[in-house]
């Protein structure tokens, strides 16, 4: 131990003593001797160890720490947040509808709320961490002697601090001594070292925090400014391609239009529609009573029309016709006042008008209900009258229409 | 042979009891220099780590309260004249419990082995018991699997031929829901875990006695294949078991949310039986609160465990929001079934998460003793709410129901009474019984 005083070079004189540093072999003996000085009532002193020593906190008299209540707080600031946040956001500020759920809707917001309790949680216990150790810790006397190096590897370390208020510096040498170091060290001050944070990592950190208010500087003066640029464009991904595109204009054209009509007096191939009786439910201006000549009435065309009414109609119409499929059941649930219901198709006024008025009704739509004319072929159209009438028969039946078989079944 | 005696014991008895009491074994001392503060503490260890007489008269009780629960229970069962309907669904609900408690505990024992475990040293043999319940178990499925072998659609309505023939969903699901491909399952399932509770408790015992130091590897070597196998049958016995309630619902995360159940269960069981244990005497030194605390904690992250898993359940058929999912929930969430589920979600989760959030409580062996009575009975009103809604339009909490549940639970009980009592509750000669015995939470 004959360094145990080396003085150090100083601006004026020697340093005072920072601690009495007692090194141990085993951990053991660190929890004995911590013990002792816990029970003389000391306050600023603290061991090293090269790893968690069990039952030191206990043997150091440390109280619970409170880092549990406050990463608590945190985690359930997290909550608040995540549900303020789901609410304003998609529910009050600017309300948008998701795949028919409830615009403000706890069960779609529970990731986040977990997510970010986990968040605030987390992060929070590192700051605490920090802060509680009072770190970072640029510089300690300690980091000058040379044989505390070994507390990171094979040795136990007790520092005694002299700022401690019980501090003597002969009886707490005495008191250490009693705990059989191997060896027992006075820590002179550091005045070498400067215990603030290096300048260059102070100038370093206040440039990211600036820094790091540049893109949201520049998302505001984007929101209350306006340009006439495009914006920016980082991926194309095939964006701009060299054509022109529906309602541009257009240089090729005299009357700049991109969006062409076909010339006047000409017909697509297959597309001259000349059988006002097939096409249109026409016949020199009146609804026609009867199907064209053209469409075959047989069991192929009755199924053929079950199978796209079942598709087009009975949303809104119901498989019967009645005019209460899901769509109307839905509206009439929700009682909007905007909602006009669906016809009955088996009542009276439907059952007498022509099948060309019904054919003209699936194909340009009538009030709410939309043009099927784009969507239906033509001849699947008067299928589905075909089966609309078969519909409307049955719902009109009456006990005499049954073979005698089929009434003793009833 | 080790003295059982009533009453916390005293150290000075100990001063007679032969060397298969001192955990210790002189020829396998560790050679790190850390271990040397612990061994001094275990060379002069003692306790009383055997149940003696107590075993058989935990046994007779257990197993009269076990017959003469399950026998009421039945017979009430029978006088509601639905030939058995309401009282299978009952008893399968408490099943699910009981089951969850045994395949937990063949989990649990299997994990430990699996990662090398020191901590639990002291605290896997009365896993190892629990595990080994698994034959009793199977016995006590008879009245769920026999009426699904006899075509009986008592609570399986994939069970009638006549009925799957007619329905064309449940048609096309008879490839793999079908009695006699069932009965294969059932019998892999409980046979693998028979085979492997039995495996790890024989030679785990064989280690007390021979001290072999290679037992505790070859143990180890076999966890890893038989985990995979385990999560298979837990996944698969309680899609089968629970899920095919309701055949036409489905959900992949089923297995999973079964076996967050069984992590609880086997938690539960081991805190409990532990404090049991001490009241009577027994490992009043070896389990500290240490373990105590560790056990509550995994209780603790099982109870968010659940959570999590149930909610992703929800959220995923809720977001969907496809008819055939929805349905099963629509049901639950629909009048008094409604109650049932918010209670879960608060008596589930909210409530014993707080409860247990705090360490202090974590090692207080009074409170934590009452959340395992109340997790113990949130896992039955979850098991309840599982299988129940398929017979009761609401919820009706029955006494053949609680009956079922007290039978079967008195049942385990005697079961591992019986097996506990046989030989040792720590494995004495385990090599990381030293580290498990110094155990400390930082």
């Amino acid at each position: 131990m004959s360094d145990s005083h080396e003085p150090q070079a100083s601006d004026s004189g020697p340093p005072p003593l920072h601690g009495l540093l007692a090194e141990y072999r085993t951990p053991a003996e660190l929890l004995r001797a911590s013990k002792k000085v816990r029970d003389a009532g000391f306050s600023r002193w603290d061991t090293f160890s090269p790893f968690p020593v069990h039952g030191i906190d206990k043997a150091m008299g440390i109280k619970m720490t409170i880092l549990p209540w406050i990463v608590l707080g945190a985690g359930l600031t997290g909550l608040a947040t995540a549900i303020l946040l789901q609410w304003w956001t998609n529910a009050y500020d600017y309300p948008w509808l998701v795949s028919g759920k409830p615009l403000w809707s706890i069960p779609a917001n529970v990731p986040i709320m977990f997510e970010l309790t986990v968040l605030f949680g987390g992060v929070t216990t590192f700051i605490a961490m920090l802060v509680l150790n009072n770190l970072p810790f640029p510089s300690h006397p300690l980091d000058h002697v040379r044989r505390f190096a070994r507390a990171t590897d094979d040795r136990f370390f007790l520092l005694i601090e002299a700022a401690d208020p019980k501090f003597d510096e002969t009886d707490t040498r005495a008191l250490i001594d009693a705990t059989h170091p191997i060896a027992v060290e006075g820590v002179p001050e550091d005045r070498k070292t400067s215990d603030k944070l290096p300048t260059g990592i102070i100038y370093s950190l206040v440039i990211v925090t600036v820094m790091s208010a540049v893109p949201f500087a520049l998302a505001a003066k984007a929101r209350y400014t306006k340009s006439r640029s495009t914006r920016v464009h980082i991926i194309q991904d095939m964006d701009s391609q060299p054509k022109y595109k529906a309602q541009r204009e257009n240089p090729v054209f005299s009357d700049g239009r991109s969006t062409r009509l076909p010339d006047p007096e000409t017909v697509a191939v297959g597309e001259l529609r000349e059988d006002d009786h097939f096409w249109r439910g026409q016949d020199h201006g009146a609804w026609v009573r009867t199907f064209p000549p053209t469409f075959r009435v047989d069991e192929a065309a009755m199924l053929r029309g079950q199978q796209r009414f079942g598709i087009y109609c009975t949303p809104c119409h119901g498989f019967g016709g009645e005019g209460n499929g899901m769509v109307a059941k839905r509206a009439d649930e929700l009682a909007q006042g905007t909602w006009t219901p669906p016809s009955n198709l088996t009542d009276e006024r439907i059952r007498n008008m022509p099948v060309g008025e019904i054919f003209n009704t699936i194909t340009n739509g009538v009030r709410n209900m939309p043009a099927y004319g784009p969507q239906i072929p033509a001849s699947d159209r008067w299928a589905i009258i075909l089966y609309l009438r078969a519909l409307e028969r049955g719902h009109a039946g009456k006990i005499a229409d049954l073979e005698p078989a089929e009434r003793t079944g009833l | 042979m080790a003295t059982a005696k009533k009453g916390p014991k005293k150290t000075s008895s100990n001063a007679k009891t032969p060397s298969s009491e001192k955990p210790a074994a002189a020829p396998r001392k560790s050679s790190a220099p850390e271990d040397s503060a612990a061994r001094v503490n275990v060379a002069g260890f003692s306790d009383s780590i055997q149940l003696g007489s107590e075993s058989s008269a935990l046994f007779a009780k257990a197993a009269g309260v076990a017959v003469i629960c399950l026998g009421v229970s039945v017979a009430l069962g029978a006088s509601d004249g639905d030939g058995f309907r309401r009282w299978s669904h009952g008893y399968l609900a408490a099943f699910g419990v009981a089951l969850a408690i045994t395949a937990g505990s063949v989990f649990w024992v299997c994990l430990q082995n699996l990662v090398n475990a020191r901590w639990s040293v002291v605290v896997r043999r009365v896993g190892e018991v629990f595990a080994a319940n698994m034959p009793l178990l199977a016995v006590l499925a008879l009245p769920i699997i026999v009426p699904v072998v006899l075509g009986n659609p008592v609570v399986y309505e994939w069970a009638d031929k006549a009925k799957v023939a007619g329905d064309e969903i449940l048609a096309h699901k008879s490839g793999y829901l079908n009695p006699t491909f069932f009965l294969v399952r059932m019998v892999f399932y409980f046979g693998f875990w028979s085979i492997l509770a039995r495996y790890y408790l024989n030679h785990s015992r064989r280690q007390d006695e021979t001290g072999g130091s290679e037992i505790a590897p070859s143990m180890t070597r076999v966890s890893g294949p038989a985990m995979i196998v385990f999560g298979l049958a837990i996944t698969f016995c309680s899609i089968d078991l629970f899920m095919a309630v309701d055949p036409r619902w489905f959900s992949t995360m089923f297995g999973v949310y079964f076996f967050a159940s069984c992590v609880l269960g086997v938690h539960i069981t081991l805190i409990l039986a532990l404090m049991w244990l001490q009241g009577r005497g027994r490992l009043a030194k070896s389990v500290t609160t240490e373990h105590y605390h560790d056990l509550g904690k995994m209780l603790f992250a099982f109870v968010i465990f659940w959570a999590y898993i149930g909610f992703s359940q929800f959220m995923l058929i809720w977001y969907a929001n496809l008819p055939e999912e929805t349905a099963w929930f629509k049901q639950r969430f629909a009048g008094g079934w409604g109650t049932v589920s918010w209670t879960l979600v608060f008596g589930h989760f909210v409530i014993p998460f707080f409860g247990l959030l705090s360490r202090y409580i974590k090692r207080n062996k009074t409170l934590l003793g009452f959340w395992c009575f109340w997790m113990l009975a949130m896992v039955y009103v979850d098991m309840f709410w599982l299988v129940l809604p398929a017979v009761d339009v609401e919820p009706n909490l029955r006494a053949m129901d609680v009956l079922a549940l007290l039978g079967l639970l008195s049942a385990l009980v005697a079961g591992a009474a019986r097996e506990a009592g046989k030989k040792n509750l720590i494995p004495t000669k385990d090599p990381r019984l030293e580290q498990s015995l110094a155990f400390e939470n930082i």
